[in-house]
């Protein structure tokens, strides 16, 4: 470096400028070196097995009340009215929907079969709910479900859809990119592809459901009803379908559950068919564990031994719920 | 001695050693002898890459943070990288002095050292690849020199070596698809040196011009004592970069070189800390409307190239990447087309893609298995891969076995028996050599024993073999080793590969990637 | 400039003025110290390269001289495999000698036809087309295989598979006389009418009215279920307007009409009652039931009946042989324990006997003979037969 020491100071640079030049040049040295070392990559993957970054619910559940009830029975012969005094007994739908939530309300539209057949969830059984979380003050009130086969046409012929537009309801189709995996340490599920599009707005939840007699699982009620929001070929999970139900109690922590005892599936269910599968119980209930729930449903409306009802046992052994209703705090009405 | 000890002379002596040192790494990228060399060590010290792939991949692969280790030169002395490191650079510095003007009239010799407005086309090339980086391709495996080096090396030159000289460098002749073409654009850029001299480091190269505009901030810088220069210009006989250090110096052309300081009778010229930038050009001069036409040019190449599909929906059967590759768009983000992969692989399956993963994957290595077949127990293509679009992956990664035995092998496709020109199937004649290879156990190949009659009457016994898509991991011994050679009875396709969750073969309905089906495995 | 080519080689430059290249004598010291550091610096990388080269996993490099050899057991009995190209041209075709198969050991491989099994039952077919006015499609036939249907019937699906059901098809008519009313038409074909029947009858509903269209069927407040041939056909409506009802009557009917009647292997199975029955436990026994040589064809169920499980069979044969096989029966049974006779019920005769702890009731009804087998209680078994008889369980 030839630093001659006879240069004229006019050649020379200033000190400002000096040192406005060597912080530039050690600015972008740290710049660069911050940067490179901020998104160092030091390891390896093996590419195409690496763990699916899955969706995780929300917990949608309202903190337990020590003075109002959890569950309420509501005994009548019309949809709304019925309904009405179970919410009511619980407290009123302002417990549970805010002036502004967006709820998701989930249906039991795995089939495409009249209502009177008590194989979906009844049109009135809807309407009726929608109409309360209007009331309550919700914004948007969405309704969503996944049937396998012909989603237009189970909406349809099940009455959904017309309850859909009669109430302004938003009703939200399974399209092709409405799904994505979830991430759960269940005990069956644990990445299996879900239909998230539904819950990307929610910020409550309530499942409607009929309380229906299955071939497979005993009964299909409020915790079988999430069965709808698997994806893909689900149907691999017959195989394992108690263990899996109770996996809905993990993977759903809804803020309401409905059952809708008004008509109910006693025999050759899921699909039924026959008019004389079904009897009227003319009972509705609410509450906010789907096991106590469906412990109910099981006993009281399908009258059933509940021993026999493995998934209930699961759920209630895993913590995921209180299959001894009655020691929980409900209240029983008439309509 | 003590007047050898000059700047020139030590950088001579550099260009000597990291020359050596970069033919000594592309030799001993080989199974024999590779050992524990850091053979990607120019491409991991090349700033550029891990600049580009930072944009695309947004991380610092490995051992691309060494290219922190040359920014600091950069930041303190200018582009010392292109001439006392880079290989190619220095390549075409010892062109020049071969055949160029070394002879030539002391005038012209000047004359072709002056600074030309065609070389600003460097930086609009390096804009067009960084434009390109953001759109989300990575393009600057074209023309970054330390990979047009590498793999002109590895697909034409030491091919070429053994052809001539029979296993000097492989085993057995080594081929490559598409060798020619870099063969001659090789050639071109060694050959331009006859016209402009450092043609390629002067007007295209992108390497030049990232550390051209970092060089701007340099702190040390040739200065010319305007009271002592008498403008005979003879600083310019020599200078490599065409930085005009007979007037303004244009720092960011300036490679250090030191032949200026050496040339010049008057003593004029030093290389000063923190010179005075009055008789300085800066900055890189680039017109504002090629940098906004490159720009278009590099988002116009990613838009078009992956509106081509190519690696999409409609992608080519013959696309089967490499053992440990990142899933397609992945590996498009991180490939330099190095072709380090093709040097180390041992049986010359890794090929230069064509057009087969479209216009972005040109180079991109594919297997081809008429040439070769993916050796089980090989992962030396991760090992050697610069910028992990190939990841390092274990042996036992890639066979699943010991700890990874639950989540399977890595398949690379599946093979399919094309029955027509099938042996046994088709040609009455006995033959498994499909089975025998097959080097998984249990085999994915199995057959069944039939007795038929043949055409003359006689019954003969066949095995027909058969393949169990649930245990084939692609690795194409068996079409290697198909007795019918020109298109085998059974081929390679990329369906099933495990990298990419949509190109997996689903069998028994399973949801794609969701959930690993265990069962099918235990079969 | 006029340059002349000079002879002496390098360095001589052309040129009027030709002058020597202009050299350096004045170093300064700094630039030789930062010369010789960067020569050292040099060396120091080619040390640490080198030291580099050493540090490696020798497991990466081992390519295992087998690797081209199968790792698993060697393949067994194949015939010899084809030699390299160079070989093989010139091999005429006598060198390959077939082994002799022996004759009995793989008769059943000996055809190319093993690629070709038979096909699994195709997602499609014919369109289910009801000429019939009043009604019109509401869109395409669906098609589904046993493997697909559970993307119609979801968890019912076990159910028919446990039935050998080989397709479904089904489609949606509008009733045109009651707009918004529809009626879903589904017929499942199964493997045999056995199938089919089984199926149907565990389905049954026991408050359904018989059909008189169609033996096996009977039709509830909102539709039809019958089986014809190895068909199950349901039909549904959509709710109980008396059009929509019509519509749903005159499609079971023209159903029944279209499809081909065939009860093979049914005979028996048909009379066991579907009241009680406990879920799959019918079987069929060709011959010999119950040790008896003349029970041959017969089904077997089991029931709950009054808090306790009864096993019942029934065979439909000729009355000749079935009164034979009644007839011997009893005696088998005076034999070997205590029979007596009971009074008629309803145009059968019954025995009851008691062997070796257990009871049976069996009657004899025209071309049918069956009972309860190995009960309990006699009471139980006594009551359970004439319930039967008497038309009380169905």
């Amino acid at each position: 470096m030839a630093n001659d020491s006879s240069q004229p100071p006019a050649n020379q640079v200033d000190r400002r400028e000096f040192l406005w030049r060597l912080g530039a040049a050690g600015a972008l040295l740290a710049g660069s070196a911050y940067a490179g070392v901020k998104l160092w990559e030091p390891g390896h993957v093996v590419p195409g097995f690496q763990k699916v970054k899955g969706l995780q619910l929300a917990n949608y559940a309202l903190a337990p009340s020590t003075i109002l009830p959890s569950m309420a029975i509501a005994h009548g012969t019309d949809h709304e009215k019925t309904i009405r005094a179970a919410l009511g007994a619980l407290g009123g739908m302002g417990r549970f929907i805010q002036r502004g939530d967006v709820v998701m309300l989930k249906p039991n539209v795995a089939f495409d079969r009249p209502p009177a057949l008590a194989a979906t969830t009844h049109p009135d059984a809807l309407r009726a709910v929608a109409k309360l979380a209007f009331e309550a003050g919700a914004s948007q009130v969405i309704v969503a479900d996944n049937p396998i086969n012909s989603p237009v046409g189970c909406f349809f012929k099940s009455g959904i859809t017309a309850v859909a537009s009669e109430m302004n309801l938003d009703l939200i189709y399974p399209g092709s990119n409405s799904f994505s995996p979830l991430e759960l340490n269940g005990e069956i599920l644990k990445n299996w592809t879900f239909f998230s599009e539904p819950f990307k707005k929610a910020t409550k939840v309530i499942g409607v459901t009929p309380c229906k007699d299955h071939n497979l699982c005993h009964a299909s009620m409020t915790m079988k009803n999430w069965y709808g929001l698997l994806g893909g070929r689900r149907n691999q999970f017959h195989q394992h379908i108690h263990s899996i139900v109770s996996d809905f109690a993990l993977m759903m922590k809804p803020t309401l559950v409905i059952l809708d005892g008004m008509n109910v599936l006693m025999s050759n269910g899921p699909t039924g068919g026959r008019l004389s599968d079904v009897k009227p119980m003319n009972t509705i209930v609410a509450g906010t564990d789907m096991v106590a729930v469906d412990a109910y449903g099981y006993t009281h409306l399908l009258e059933r031994d509940l021993a026999e009802l493995t998934y209930i046992h699961k759920a209630h052994d895993r913590g995921l719920g209180n299959k001894n209703w009655q020691d929980t705090l409900y209240k029983e009405v008439q309509a | 001695m003590q007047r050898l000890l000059t700047l020139r002379n030590a950088r001579r002596v550099a260009q000597v050693f990291f020359f050596a040192l970069f033919l000594f790494f592309v030799f001993v990228t080989d199974l024999r002898y590779l050992k524990g060399y850091p053979v990607s060590l120019f491409l991991e010290l090349d700033p550029l890459v891990g600049f580009a792939t930072a944009i695309t991949t947004h991380t610092v692969y490995m051992g691309l943070i060494w290219g922190l280790l040359l920014i600091l030169p950069t930041l303190l002395f200018g582009r010392i990288f292109c001439n006392w490191i880079c290989p190619y650079g220095i390549l075409h510095h010892f062109t020049g002095w071969l055949i160029g003007k070394r002879r030539a009239e002391e005038r012209e010799r000047i004359e072709s050292n002056r600074y030309k407005k065609l070389y600003s086309l460097k930086y609009v090339i390096l804009i067009a690849m960084i434009a390109a980086a953001l759109g989300g391709t990575l393009q600057i495996g074209w023309l970054d020199p330390i990979a047009l080096f590498h793999r002109s090396m590895t697909t034409v030159i030491l091919p070429a070596i053994n052809l001539f000289f029979p296993t000097s460098i492989y085993v057995r002749q080594y081929f490559h698809v598409g060798a020619w073409a870099i063969g001659f654009i090789l050639l071109f850029f060694v050959g331009m040196n006859v016209v402009i001299p450092r043609f390629f480091c002067r007007v295209v190269c992108p390497l030049g011009a990232f550390l051209g505009t970092l060089s701007t901030l340099s702190l040390w810088r040739i200065d010319r004592d305007v009271t002592k220069c008498v403008d005979c210009d003879l600083c310019l006989k020599n200078c490599e970069g065409a930085s005009d250090p007979h007037t303004d110096l244009r720092k960011s052309e300036c490679f250090v070189c030191f032949n200026c300081i050496e040339d010049c009778p008057e003593d004029a010229l030093s290389f000063k800390f923190m010179p005075s930038l009055k008789t300085e050009v800066t900055a890189p001069v680039v017109p504002r409307r090629r940098l906004f036409l490159g720009t278009l040019v590099g988002l116009g190449f990613y838009a078009f190239g992956r509106t081509s599909g190519a690696s999409d929906r409609n992608y080519d059967k013959a696309v089967i990447r490499p053992p440990g590759s990142l899933e397609e768009k992945g590996f498009l983000d991180a490939c330099i087309k190095c072709d380090q992969c093709l040097r180390a692989c041992p049986t010359n399956v890794l090929q230069p893609a064509v057009m087969e993963s479209g216009i972005e994957g040109i180079w991109t290595p594919i297997l081809n298995m008429k040439i070769g077949f993916c050796e089980v127990n090989c992962t030396l293509c991760g090992e050697v891969c610069p910028t992990g679009a190939i990841q390092p992956i274990s042996i036992e990664e890639k066979t699943g076995t010991g700890k990874f035995a639950a989540q399977g092998p890595v398949k690379l496709g599946t093979a399919f028996f094309d029955l027509g020109r099938c042996l046994p199937w088709s040609m009455e004649t006995p033959c498994v050599v499909c089975e025998e290879v097959c080097p998984v156990s249990p085999k994915a190949i199995y057959s069944h024993e039939v007795t038929i009659t043949k055409r003359d009457g006689n019954p003969i016994t066949l095995r027909r073999p058969y393949v169990d898509p649930a245990l084939c991991i692609g690795c194409g011994i068996c079409e290697h080793e198909c007795p019918v050679t020109d298109e085998a009875a059974i081929r390679v396709t990329a369906i099933g590969e495990t990298r990419s969750h949509d190109r997996r073969l689903l069998m028994d309905g399973g949801v794609t990637g969701a959930t690993p089906d265990l069962e099918k495995r235990d079969r | 400039m006029i340059p002349f080519l000079s002879l002496k080689g390098l360095g001589k430059k052309p040129g009027p003025a030709s002058r020597r290249d202009f050299v350096r004598t004045k170093i300064p010291l700094g630039e030789n110290i930062a010369a010789g550091a960067i020569l050292i610096l040099l060396v120091v990388i080619g040390i640490v390269i080198g030291w580099k080269g050493t540090q490696f996993d020798p497991n990466l490099y081992s390519v295992r001289d087998g690797s081209l050899e199968a790792t698993a057991a060697p393949v067994v009995g194949k015939s010899q495999t084809v030699r390299p190209s160079s070989e093989v041209a010139a091999v005429p075709d006598q060198a390959i000698t077939p082994e002799k198969p022996t004759a009995s050991e793989t008769p059943s491989e000996s055809s190319a036809e093993n690629t070709s099994s038979t096909p699994p039952p195709a997602a499609t077919g014919e369109p289910l087309e009801i000429g019939l006015d009043g009604i019109k499609p509401m869109g395409a036939t669906e098609f589904y295989t046993s493997d697909t249907l559970y993307e119609k019937i979801d968890g019912r699906a076990p159910a028919y598979q446990n039935f050998n059901v080989q397709q479904m098809r089904c489609r949606t008519f509008s009733v045109v006389a009651a707009s918004g009313s529809y009626v879903d038409v589904s017929e499942y074909r199964f493997d045999s009418p056995l199938d089919a029947f089984g199926m149907f009858a565990s389905e049954r509903d026991p408050k359904g009215k018989p059909t008189d269209f169609v033996t096996d069927g009977y039709s509830g407040e909102m539709g039809y279920f019958f089986r014809q041939g190895p068909v199950y056909v349901q039909i549904i409506a959509s709710d109980e307007k008396p059009e929509t009802i019509a519509a749903a009557t005159a499609i079971a009917q023209n159903r029944a009409k279209a499809l081909p009647v065939d009860d093979t292997g049914i005979a028996g199975r048909r009379e066991l009652p579907a009241a009680g029955m406990i879920a799959d436990s019918v079987t069929f026994v060709a011959d010999n039931a119950q040790g008896q040589s003349t029970l041959k064809n017969v089904f077997e169920a089991k029931y709950d009946f009054n808090g306790g499980q009864l096993p019942f069979f029934i065979m439909v044969a000729s009355a000749a042989d079935a009164a034979k096989a009644w007839e011997s029966y009893q005696k088998f049974c005076g034999n070997f324990g205590q029979a007596e006779a009971l009074p008629d019920v309803n145009g059968a005769k019954i025995f009851r006997a008691q062997i070796f702890g257990k009871w049976k009731v069996i009657y004899l009804r025209d071309k049918e003979i069956g009972g309860v087998f190995d009960a309990a209680d006699g009471d139980k078994a006594r009551a359970f037969v004439e319930g039967y008889l008497l038309g009380k369980m169905k």
